[in-house]
C-alpha cells in the first residue's frame, strides 16, 4: 500500500478508535439478579424490626454520600460534616424508612458514573441481609444454618462480575493508593459515621450467633443497636477511628463464616475506596470512573493484594478493636478509648499481618504511646526493605491470635484502660506491703497471704519479684538458687 | 345488536389495555402500571412478578364504561431480559344496555435492555404479540416492536418510547366507539411519547407524568394526543402498588381512564449444581 494511503488509513483507524473507545468504556451491561428465594427471606425484618430499619437508613447515608461527593465537589466540607450528617443522625436514623431504599433514586448521577460498582455493592448488601435472615430464623436448626449460609455464599458467587473476593485483601489496597485518605481527612466525622454503619452491619451477626436462646438473641441485638446509638453521642470522638474489621468486631461470626467475614471487609474497604476517589480532587472527573472500575476489579480478583487468612486475623487484632468501636457483644458500658489518632494508617506485613509501622497518624494512650514503631515512617523504604523500620516487639507466633488476657502485652496495648487499672492495683499492692503493720497481718494470716500471692498473677517477672520480696516470699529463681 | 356492541367494545378493551412490563420495585416503571410510557429496564434475572389484580376503568366516547383486569406473570428470563404473559379480561357496561364479560386475547411480550445508563442513556427493545384468544379478542394476531430510551437527571428521569404495530387496519364502526385516552398499544399503528418521573426515595414513592401521540390502527381516525399522571409506591420489599389517571387531549370527547393495582415479586428457587 502506498505510504500516503497507509497514513490515511491509519489516521482514519485512529480517529475511529478515538471516537469508539470512550463510548465502549461507557457502554455498561451489568444487570440485576433476584436474591436467593428461600423461606427465610425477610425474616430478620420480621423479627428485628428496629435493627432492620436502620439498614434502610444506612442505604440512604451511603447513597447521599456518593451523590454529594460526585455532584458537589466544590461544596464546603460543612455540607457533609454538618448539614447532611445532622439530617442523617437526627432525622433519618431516628425515623428510618420502612423498606429497603432504591439507592439509584438517591444517587442517580453516581449510579450513572459507575453502575458496575453500584451493582457490586447492591449484590453484597443482599448477601448481608440474607445472612441476617438465616441467623434470625428460629425455624432453622443451628447446624443447618451453616449449610444455608454456605448456599448463600455459593449463590453470591454465581455473579463473579459482582462478587467481592473471599480472599483477605491488604489494607494497602484501601488506604495506600494515590487517592487514598482524601475522604477521611476532609470529612472525618462523616467517615466515622460510615465506619459506625459498618461496625453495626458486621456487628449484628455476633448477638445472633452467640445468643443461645431467642431471648438472648433479641437482647443481644437490642444491646448492639444501643451501642450503635452510643457511638453517635459525641461525634467524631465516639465514632470508630479505624475501619471496623469483622474478625474482631464479630469474632464468633468470623470464626464460623470466615469467607463471609472477608467478603464484608472487602466490601467495606471498597466503600472507603470509592469515597476517596470521589473526594480526591487529584483524580480528574474524567478519570473517576476508570479508577473505580480498577478498584472494583482488584477487589473482585483473588490475586491482587491478597494476604493469608491468618495474617488477616493478626492484622485485624493489631489494628485494635478499641479503635473500631469495640466488640459487638460483651462490651463495657463506656466506649473503648482509641489508641491511635483518628483515621491513622497502620502498615502491616502482608505475610504475617503484623503491624510494621504508622504511615499516617500516631499511637496515643496506654502502653501504645511508648511503643517504637520506627518513626519517622518512610513507607517507601519500609516496603523496599521488608519494613526495616519496624521495631514492634516480636511475637513468638505472629499468626497466633492474642490470648486476650490481662498479661498479654497486646491486650494492654489495645486496652489502655486495662493497663491503667493494672498499674493502680500494683501501686496499691506496693503500698499495702510497705506498711509494716499490714504486711505483718497479711503474713500472719494464711488466707490473706494466699490471696495476696494470687494477686501477683499477671504481673511481670520483675514486679512479681519486687512484691514477693516485700512479702518476704522467696522468688522462684531465688528458691532454685538455694 | 347489543351483543355485537359488547363484542366490539371488548375488542376495544383488549386493544386499549397495555401489555404490562413487570419490575419489582417502585422506581422502575412498567407499561400500564400505571403509565403507558415506561423505562428501559427489565425485571431482575430469575425474578418473577405477579400482577395480582391490575384494574382499569375506562370511559370511552359515547359513555361506554369498560372494566378490565389483567392477571399477568413476568419472568426475568435472562440477563436484562424479561418475558411476560397476560390474560386480560373485560367487562363492558354500556349505558342503557346489557354488559358482557370475556377474555380479550392473550398478550406476550419480550423486553431486552441493551445497556445500563452511564453518560450514554439506557436503551431497550421490546416485541409484543396479541393473540386472538377469547370472546372479545381481535380476529387476528397483532405484533408490535418498540424502542425505549431512559435518561436520568439529578432530580428526574425521562423516558421516550416509540412503537409500531404490524397488521391490517381495522374498519371503523359506529358500534365500536374507540376513543378517549386509549392506553392503546396494539390498536395503534404507532405511538410516540415521553414520560417524566420524580422519585421520593425516602418514601419509596414515584410520581410520573406522560404525554403521547397515537395514531389508531382503525382507518379514518384522527391523531390522538393523550396525557396521564400516576404514582408507584413500595409498601413492602415484595409489594408495589400503583395508581393512575389520564384523559384524551384530542379529540375532545372527554374520555378518561383510572387504573390501580399491585404486584408481588418472588424468585426462582436455586440449588448449587
Amino acid at each position: 500500500m502506498h505510504p500516503v494511503m497507509l497514513r490515511r488509513v491509519g489516521a482514519v483507524l485512529f480517529t475511529t478508535a478515538a471516537l469508539v473507545l470512550p463510548a465502549q468504556a461507557q457502554w455498561a451491561t451489568t444487570y440485576e439478579s433476584f436474591y436467593l428465594q428461600a423461606p427465610h427471606n425477610w425474616t430478620f425484618r420480621s423479627n428485628y424490626q428496629n435493627a432492620d430499619r436502620l439498614f434502610n437508613a444506612f442505604d440512604y447515608g451511603h447513597a447521599i454520600l456518593y451523590e454529594t461527593l460526585f455532584t458537589k465537589p466544590d461544596a464546603p466540607a460543612s455540607l457533609l460534616e454538618e448539614t447532611i450528617y445532622d439530617r442523617l443522625t437526627t432525622q433519618i436514623l431516628v425515623r428510618p424508612p420502612k423498606v429497603p431504599l432504591e439507592e439509584v433514586a438517591i444517587e442517580p448521577l453516581y449510579a450513572r458514573l459507575a453502575p458496575e460498582a453500584k451493582a457490586m455493592f447492591d449484590w453484597s448488601h443482599v448477601l448481608h441481609r440474607q445472612i441476617y435472615d438465616v441467623l434470625a430464623d428460629e425455624r432453622i436448626a443451628d447446624a443447618a444454618k451453616d449449610a444455608e449460609v454456605q448456599r448463600l455464599l455459593d449463590f453470591y458467587r454465581t455473579r463473579p462480575d459482582l462478587a467481592f473476593s473471599s480472599k483477605p485483601k491488604s489494607m494497602a489496597l484501601m488506604q495506600e493508593q494515590p487517592y487514598s485518605l482524601a475522604f477521611r481527612q476532609k470529612y472525618p466525622k462523616f467517615n466515622g459515621l460510615i465506619w459506625g454503619y459498618h461496625w453495626f452491619q458486621v456487628g449484628l451477626y455476633e448477638p445472633l450467633l452467640v445468643g443461645k436462646t431467642v431471648a438472648e438473641r433479641q437482647a443481644g441485638v437490642r444491646a448492639t443497636v444501643a451501642r450503635f446509638w452510643q457511638m453517635l453521642r459525641e461525634p467524631p470522638a465516639s465514632l470508630p477511628y479505624q475501619m471496623p474489621m469483622t474478625a474482631v468486631i464479630s469474632p464468633a461470626f468470623a470464626r464460623r463464616y470466615p469467607e463471609a467475614a472477608i467478603i464484608f471487609d472487602n466490601l467495606h474497604s471498597m466503600h472507603d475506596v470509592v469515597s476517596d476517589i470521589l473526594a480526591n480532587p487529584a483524580v480528574p472527573r474524567n478519570r473517576k470512573r476508570a479508577e473505580i472500575m480498577r478498584a472494583a476489579r482488584l477487589f473482585r480478583d483473588d490475586t491482587s493484594y491478597v494476604m493469608p487468612v491468618a495474617a488477616w486475623l493478626v492484622m485485624s487484632k493489631e489494628m485494635g478493636v478499641e479503635n473500631m468501636g469495640g466488640p459487638a457483644v460483651g462490651f463495657t458500658p463506656a466506649l473503648p478509648t482509641p489508641t491511635v489518632t483518628r483515621g491513622a494508617v497502620m502498615q502491616h506485613d502482608d505475610a504475617t499481618g503484623r503491624m510494621t509501622g504508622m504511615k499516617v497518624g500516631e499511637m496515643v494512650g496506654g502502653s501504645h504511646a511508648n511503643m517504637d514503631h520506627g518513626t519517622p515512617p518512610d513507607t517507601t523504604k519500609a516496603t523496599a526493605t521488608g519494613h526495616a523500620g519496624h521495631m514492634m516487639p516480636a511475637a513468638a507466633d505472629s499468626a497466633k491470635p492474642h490470648a486476650g488476657g490481662a498479661a498479654d502485652p497486646m491486650h494492654a496495648v489495645h486496652h489502655p484502660e486495662v493497663a491503667v487499672t493494672a498499674k493502680r492495683v500494683l501501686d496499691l499492692q506496693r503500698a499495702l506491703l510497705r506498711d509494716p503493720e499490714i504486711r505483718r497481718r497479711i503474713v500472719a494470716d494464711t488466707v490473706l497471704r494466699q490471696l495476696m500471692l494470687e494477686s501477683f498473677e499477671g504481673l511481670s517477672a520483675s514486679e512479681r519479684a519486687e512484691l514477693q520480696r516485700l512479702l518476704a516470699v522467696p522468688s522462684r529463681s531465688a528458691r532454685r538458687s538455694r | 345488536m347489543m351483543r355485537h356492541t359488547a363484542a366490539m367494545a371488548g375488542v376495544t378493551m383488549v386493544l386499549m389495555t397495555a401489555p404490562l412490563r413487570a419490575q419489582t420495585d417502585y422506581y422502575n416503571t412498567d407499561t400500564g402500571r400505571p403509565m403507558l410510557i415506561e423505562d428501559a429496564y427489565a425485571l431482575e434475572k430469575r425474578g418473577f412478578e405477579l400482577q395480582v389484580a391490575p384494574m382499569r376503568l375506562t370511559r370511552s366516547a359515547g359513555g361506554v364504561y369498560t372494566w378490565g383486569i389483567e392477571p399477568e406473570l413476568a419472568f426475568g428470563i435472562a440477563r436484562r431480559t424479561q418475558f411476560e404473559i397476560g390474560l386480560p379480561i373485560a367487562y363492558v357496561d354500556q349505558r342503557g344496555g346489557a354488559g358482557g364479560t370475556g377474555i380479550t386475547g392473550v398478550e406476550m411480550s419480550l423486553l431486552h435492555n441493551l445497556n445500563v445508563e452511564t453518560s450514554i442513556p439506557a436503551f431497550a427493545i421490546a416485541g409484543d404479540l396479541l393473540l386472538p384468544v377469547g370472546r372479545f379478542a381481535p380476529s387476528e394476531t397483532y405484533a408490535s416492536v418498540k424502542g425505549i430510551m431512559t435518561r436520568t437527571f439529578s432530580k428526574l428521569r425521562m423516558h421516550v418510547n416509540a412503537q409500531y404495530t404490524f397488521g391490517d387496519s381495522l374498519a371503523a364502526t359506529a358500534l365500536a366507539p374507540v376513543g378517549g385516552p386509549s392506553q392503546n398499544v396494539e390498536v395503534s399503528r404507532w405511538i410516540a411519547g415521553l414520560a417524566i418521573d420524580k422519585p421520593l426515595p425516602l418514601r419509596s414513592l414515584l410520581l410520573s407524568a406522560e404525554v403521547y401521540a397515537r395514531q389508531s390502527l382503525r382507518s379514518g381516525e384522527a391523531l390522538e394526543w393523550n396525557t396521564g399522571v400516576g404514582v408507584r409506591y413500595q409498601i413492602a420489599p415484595r409489594w408495589v402498588m400503583d395508581g393512575g389517571l389520564g384523559r384524551a387531549l384530542t379529540p375532545t370527547d372527554h374520555a378518561w381512564f383510572l387504573t390501580g393495582g399491585g404486584a408481588y415479586a418472588f424468585g426462582l428457587p436455586w440449588r448449587k449444581r
